[in-house]
């Protein structure tokens, strides 16, 4: 089952653009001059979530004859990741897509990169307080509303579940609310029996599993809105009889493995490659803004009139049925690139 | 102090009184009270079930404790431990996926974790350099190592044989494989900690490193080999959490050598050296995992478990090293 979800008339307009035949492209005014350069900044860079991201984001800039770069800082530091979008910033890109860690903190560094003229856009996570000219995300809700309605129809739509958490994570926060919200609203013999926090960690998602299943041995579902906890929920669930459906958000080659061995029971995926393609898009629009002229105040006001507030890349629900498009590796051997060595 | 430390009184009292004036009696009082209060405030926490779970949690984490505790006694710190069980998750990961059999590839990952320690400890002693920092960026760059070799993917290990995922899946007539290696290296060091003529020159080390070096201790030397034998051990810890989980992500054990370090110190180690037991330092991660398992016994809200815990831990602390203080005085 594989099910994406609507992006914006806006993204089927700028696709149509782009594939374009060569000829009309070279007088297309969608094409970027010589060295103009367009950066992806993220926190934590080495973690695999952002290449997908990146590989279509590298994509677009291709198709239009954009240059591109991955960047970012490998911790998880709100200042480190500063310093890496200034860093980028200083060599003066025409647009930065940026994960910003956290949102205030990116306030100033976006509004001083919009002011020296670097389009911004925000991903996955956003700065709304910001000049940012626009955020691309997955739906959370929708991701949460998702897993829930999988889970609950799956077990007829009666059982007790659990959710392990990552409290302060605003994505996923979202998640783990909407879908308790959904089970309330939709499934109202589901009945929620557990939380814990686990915060990405397999040994605290094991243990609390495994504290959760003592005191409700008929537990049939457990959530959680990211990957890594799924590796020590499905080990609880293992050496608790093998009866619990495992579910979270995200995929790697383990959890994928892991859903085709049916150890875990599904994964809902945002869509990355949109997120990179449109993220992509949105910037070079936004830098090219003398390509419209809409009937609004934007000029007279001195806004950017290229500007769409928010685009939903769409999810994806990864089941044992479609586990196998969703490998990394085999992806980047199809597509025959370096991923974000290049 | 330190004859009590290790476990030793010059003049037998009677066992009874042995154990009641130990170390860690303070610290098994205060877990016997919260497992006690427990067992009334939820049905399923004095379950057989509960405490094999809570055991199960904290006994990978426990062989890198005693590595800790040890290194805490001789004066250092390794704040590199969890990028060394990652390491040495990902580094035999990958060199199964390369075709190698998993024993073996977990005998180089732990034999590359006890080198990081070797390179440390080679910084620390002939360097200069002080455990803290040295470790610090040994933590930094062990991380950035683990990286490079999953470039930011985790490794699927479903292929490992069943014979290898059976140390950190299987069990022994019920009893996990886990539990009893976890049981085996606590007994063991505990017991060379306390009667071993060589790692007595831990303590004597931590306690006074000059006055060990003019008795004639090569203090550099009890330093460098306790910093390769805590990296050791949290490369054998790297191993087992790999047969466990099946799996190799870069990201494992981000934070857990706060845990860690909390667990030796909660266990009665000093930051300053000299003392701690490895008995104390496993109670320590024990009263951690109790304290995790009944907040989520009792259902409380995600949001108050971390401020609920500190406050228990400090409260847990706090009349360990008061009744400490009036055992001592």
């Amino acid at each position: 089952m594989r099910t994406f979800l609507s992006t914006t008339a806006m993204a089927v307009l700028v696709m149509a653009y782009s594939a374009a035949p060569a000829k009309a492209a070279e007088e297309s005014p969608f094409r970027c001059e010589p060295g103009e350069k367009y950066v992806m900044n993220v926190m934590v860079s080495g973690v695999e979530y952002w290449f997908p991201v990146y590989e279509m984001f590298k994509q677009a800039g291709k198709q239009l004859g954009c240059e591109t770069a991955y960047t970012g800082t490998p911790e998880y530091d709100v200042n480190k990741q500063i310093a890496s979008f200034d860093q980028a910033l200083a060599q003066n890109p025409a647009g930065i897509l940026v994960h910003p860690m956290n949102s205030d903190p990116f306030i100033e560094p976006i509004n001083r990169a919009i002011g020296q003229g670097t389009a911004v856009v925000t991903f996955a996570a956003d700065s709304p307080l910001s000049k940012r000219i626009s955020f691309i995300t997955s739906d959370n809700i929708r991701e949460g509303t998702y897993a829930a309605d999988a889970i609950a129809t799956k077990l007829g739509g009666k059982g007790e579940y659990a959710v392990l958490e990552n409290p302060g994570q605003d994505n996923h926060d979202k998640r783990v609310t909407a879908f308790i919200d959904r089970m309330k609203a939709k499934w109202p013999d589901m009945k929620l029996v557990g939380r814990a926090a686990s915060n990405q960690d397999p040994t605290k998602a094991y243990q609390g599993l495994m504290s959760i299943v003592q005191a409700n041995p008929n537990l049939a579902a457990v959530f959680m809105p990211e990957a890594n906890s799924a590796i020590g929920a499905a080990q609880a669930n293992k050496e608790s009889g093998g009866k619990i459906l495992v579910m979270c958000a995200d995929v790697n080659a383990n959890i994928l493995d892991m859903i085709k061995a049916g150890e875990v029971f599904g994964s809902i995926n945002p869509n990355q490659g949109m997120q990179g393609y449109m993220g992509f898009m949105l910037l070079w629009l936004a830098k090219h803004p003398e390509l419209i002229d809409p009937m609004n105040d934007a000029k007279r006001a001195g806004f950017n009139p290229m500007s769409i507030p928010f685009v939903d890349n769409g999810l994806s629900i990864v089941t044992a049925e479609n586990a196998d498009d969703f490998f990394w590796d085999k992806y980047l051997k199809r597509r025959g690139t370096k991923g974000i060595e290049e | 102090m330190l004859a009590e430390t290790m476990g030793t009184t010059a003049v037998r009292a009677p066992s009874w009184k042995r154990l009641g004036s130990m170390r860690e009696a303070g610290l098994v009082a205060i877990i016997l009270a919260l497992c006690i209060a427990m067992s009334f405030a939820s049905p399923h926490f004095l379950t057989l079930g509960n405490f094999r779970a809570m055991l199960m949690s904290f006994s990978v984490e426990g062989i890198v404790v005693v590595g800790m505790t040890i290194l805490l006694i001789v004066g250092g710190i390794d704040l590199a431990v969890g990028s060394v069980v990652c390491f040495a998750m990902v580094l035999s990961g990958s060199l199964f996926l390369a075709g190698l059999d998993p024993w073996s590839a977990s005998l180089i990952g732990i034999l590359a974790s006890a080198l990081i320690g070797a390179v440390m400890g080679f910084f620390v002693t002939v360097v200069g350099l002080n455990h803290f920092i040295t470790s610090l960026a040994g933590m930094v760059i062990v991380r950035g190592l683990c990286l490079i070799i999953t470039k930011g993917t985790p490794l699927s290990l479903f292929t490992l044989p069943p014979a290898f995922k059976a140390v950190g899946q299987g069990s022994f007539h019920g009893l996990p494989y886990v539990i009893i290696i976890f049981v085996a290296v606590v007994v063991l060091f505990d017991f060379l900690l306390r009667r071993a003529t060589a790692l007595r020159k831990v303590f004597y080390t931590g306690s006074n490193e000059k006055a060990a070096l003019y008795s004639g201790i090569r203090t550099n030397y009890v330093k460098f080999w306790v910093t390769v034998l805590c990296s050791t051990l949290a490369g054998f810890a790297g191993v087992i959490y790999m047969s466990r989980f099946g799996a190799a992500t870069p990201t494992f054990g981000v934070g857990m050598e706060l845990n860690i370090i909390a667990a030796a110190v909660i266990g009665g180690a000093s930051l300053n050296g000299g003392s701690g037991t490895i008995l104390g330092a496993i109670l320590g991660i024990a009263l951690l995992s109790v304290v995790t398992s009944s907040l989520v016994l009792l259902n409380v809200s995600v949001y108050w478990q971390d401020m609920i815990k500190g406050c228990i831990l400090l409260g847990a602390v706090s009349i360990d090293h008061f009744l400490h203080k009036r055992k001592a005085s």
